[in-house]
């Protein structure tokens, strides 16, 4: 019963005593994705003075925009590295899942996007059904899910629903894989 | 016009095809409303190729049904579940939540549900006579009119709408960056493709919703997963009593009152409408001991706020093709994807489609409550999927709306790129919707400013040649500098004080409520 009321007062004591170590490390990145917008907006500036203008165009071209979004780009990214160097700190970030106080789990991060990443370059061979089984066993164990066996069955049998209602009843193009393909080639 | 055109409407919405795709839509809707880590703005996007079997009558009801679905989904999980959600249900959250741990867990669902059917009825019947008026009014709307509605709407949903004001504009300025790839309309030039043939389309809208809004928020809740079996509050207990109706009916309709014009203007949303009706049922209740340990007028206000805005937010919508939230943004993409283009001109050349879009709201509302009163054990249950499954099979959804669009492989990898870009966003506070409204109103607000220049041969004072965009562009200006004004004036060390301001908001100290209302 107690961790029910945990998120809230933890909420609270994170808030009035500005902690160093979590500040510190937090701006840096904070830092450098602002750094990383002024970046962007300086490439779009470059770059839309590269945009070829047809001869014909009097008027406004397809440079001016792309100057004006580079612009808003770079002043944006500029004031929010300055802020962040004050000392400005991100709101806290809610959902309903998500434990503001653990620490951020990387390896859970790369194991999911290295599967998905898999998956996305075996749906031409195994199908997509299966490719995806594969990926959501991934997923689950990154998540903490008990067993491997398990999650590749569900993660099958979802793909596989998902594949027959979405390409038989849909008409969506997606390569079922050899095996499916030839249970179901009947309807 | 508006009554013989609503009742052709109905006419068109309760056959029985369409009858069957509001349904899918609201159940839909509901589902992914009470499931954490999805939304309806991310379920439209999946379900955006849809588009290309469905005619377009029956996909539209079915999304305006996953749209006010998720309304409805999004108060179940705000009061079972102990965590804070979406930011417009968090004062659903603050009295329901007590409601249900006090054992009154059934009598908060059901006038959150209550009051969403009648907040959603009110609204959408003012959406049909408000939606004609506007129209007039916008007919004679210039390209330089529309531009500045655009950019009202940009400011708006990036520095109104979120608590940091810089990092909404930080992320408008991705999503129009990302609107720009492709190859432009007018002259037929390829900008910022670099050189890869695939990108010289554009990148799909389908794409960058589902990897901003899934992809990247399974990611985060990855990063950070809270670990244990997922605690849902019973909801067991007595139903709603006479007193308890007694202590709703008029926080119903004044969170009605609060969230259709907010949800209607262009720099609307749902969040400030809930605060400020929080802050007023707290004022006026007679039972100013109950807020903080379960007062079921802070369920109801706020529920209904949040209904009413939603529905409001498709006054602009229909009226001018101006989105004003992540999911009317891709309902917007979902027009186009039918070569319709949404304006003043809507009503006239695609009046019987809107019609019986209004329409299918009503029978939707009807749907949803029969879905969340009788039956909402059946959606409790799903918020007790094992967080594992859940989050994987979101990533396999998200894999085949992506995937579905083309057939192409590197759309998943795009996919998982920008995806990636999602999750930095979410873990350093960045708000993710201006990015997709910037995506999906930048091409837009490009064209109708280079046809108002074009008009003018490149004099920019022709963007303020009526009072309309004089005006507009003026409070667009306003809002746009009074957040960084304002900050300077209160000193430097505001944010930490709003931080506070937060904290105390969730301690429900004294009056901060209304001011950290205003200031959103």
């Amino acid at each position: 019963m107690d961790h029910q009321t945990q998120p809230v007062s933890t909420r609270a004591d994170d808030v009035r005593p500005v902690t160093e170590p979590t500040t510190t490390k937090r701006n840096t990145g904070e830092l450098v994705l602002a750094v990383l917008l002024a970046a962007l907006g300086v490439y779009l500036l470059v770059d839309a003075g590269a945009i070829a203008v047809p001869g014909s165009t009097n008027t406004l071209g397809p440079r001016f925009f792309p100057y004006l979004v580079g612009g808003l780009t770079v002043v944006t990214g500029a004031f929010l590295a300055l802020r962040v160097l004050r000392g400005d700190r991100a709101p806290s970030d809610d959902s309903e899942d998500v434990d503001p106080d653990a620490p951020t789990d990387w390896r859970a991060v790369a194991v999911i996007a290295v599967a998905f990443l898999a998956h996305a370059l075996l749906i031409n061979v195994i199908g997509w059904p299966l490719a995806v089984a594969l990926m959501f066993a991934a997923v689950a164990w990154a998540l903490g899910a008990v067993g491997i066996v398990r999650p590749f069955l569900i993660g099958l049998a979802v793909g596989c629903i998902a594949w027959i209602v979405f390409v038989k009843a849909l008409n969506v193009a997606l390569p079922g894989g050899t095996v499916l393909e030839f249970v179901t080639s009947w309807f | 016009m508006g009554i013989d055109a609503l009742l052709g409407g109905f006419a068109d919405a309760i056959t029985p095809v369409n009858l069957l795709f509001a349904l899918l839509g609201v159940v839909l809707g509901t589902a992914v409303g009470v499931l954490p880590g999805i939304g309806p703005a991310m379920t439209v996007a999946l379900l955006l190729p849809a588009t290309y079997v469905l005619e377009p009558t029956a996909a539209l009801i079915m999304f305006a049904g996953i749209y006010y679905g998720g309304m409805y989904g999004g108060s179940t999980t705000s009061i079972l579940l102990n965590t804070p959600g979406e930011s417009s249900s968090i004062m659903t959250a603050l009295e329901g939540n007590k409601m249900a741990k006090a054992g009154r867990g059934s009598a908060a669902l059901a006038t959150a549900a209550i009051g969403s059917f009648v907040a959603g009825t009110i609204a959408t019947l003012l959406l049909a006579l408000v939606a004609p008026t506007v129209v007039d009014l916008a007919i004679g709307i210039t390209a330089a009119d529309y531009f500045a509605l655009a950019v009202i709407a940009f400011v708006a949903v990036a520095t109104v709408l979120g608590s940091s004001p810089l990092r909404g504009l930080a992320s408008l300025c991705l999503g129009l960056y990302l609107g720009l790839v492709g190859t432009d309309v007018i002259t037929g030039q390829e900008r910022f493709t670099l050189g890869i043939p695939q990108l010289s389309d554009g990148i799909d809208v389908v794409v960058v919703a589902v990897a901003l809004f899934a992809v990247g928020e399974s990611l985060f809740v990855a990063s950070r997963l809270r670990k244990g079996a997922v605690q849902v509050i019973d909801h067991k207990g007595s139903w709603m009593t006479k007193e308890d109706f007694r202590r709703s009916w008029k926080p119903w309709l004044r969170g009605t009152a609060f969230g259709f014009p907010f949800g209607a203007l262009p720099a609307g949303g749902a969040e400030i409408p809930t605060f400020l009706s929080y802050a007023t049922e707290r004022k006026l209740t007679k039972h100013p001991e109950d807020f903080g340990k379960g007062a079921i007028e802070g369920v109801a206000g706020p529920e209904a706020a949040n209904n009413a805005a939603a529905a409001g937010v498709l006054v602009p919508l229909l009226t001018l093709g101006l989105p004003t939230s992540a999911t009317a943004a891709i309902i917007l993409a979902a027009f186009q994807g039918y070569g319709i283009q949404p304006g003043p001109t809507l009503l006239t050349t695609e009046g019987p489609l809107v019609w019986a879009l209004i329409a299918s709201l009503f029978i939707g509302n009807v749907m949803l409550l029969v879905l969340n009163l009788p039956l909402v054990g059946v959606w409790v249950k799903l918020l007790k999927i094992p967080r594992p499954y859940l989050y994987a099979g979101i990533l396999v959804f998200a894999s085949l709306g992506s995937f579905a669009v083309n057939a192409d492989p590197l759309d998943l990898v795009i996919l998982m790129v920008l995806g990636l870009l999602g999750f930095v966003m979410r873990r350093y506070g960045w708000p993710v919707a201006p990015a997709v409204i910037g995506l999906i109103l930048g091409p837009i607000a490009e064209n109708n400013l280079r046809r108002a220049l074009a008009i003018s041969d490149g004099d920019l004072s022709a963007l303020t040649d009526t009072w309309f965009s004089r005006i507009v562009l003026l409070l667009a200006l306003v809002a746009l500098v009074g957040p960084f004004v304002l900050r300077l004036v209160k000193g430097r060390r505001a944010t930490p004080e709003e931080v506070q301001r937060d904290g105390q908001l969730e301690h429900r100290d004294d009056e901060s409520v209304v001011t950290s209302g205003r200031d959103q």
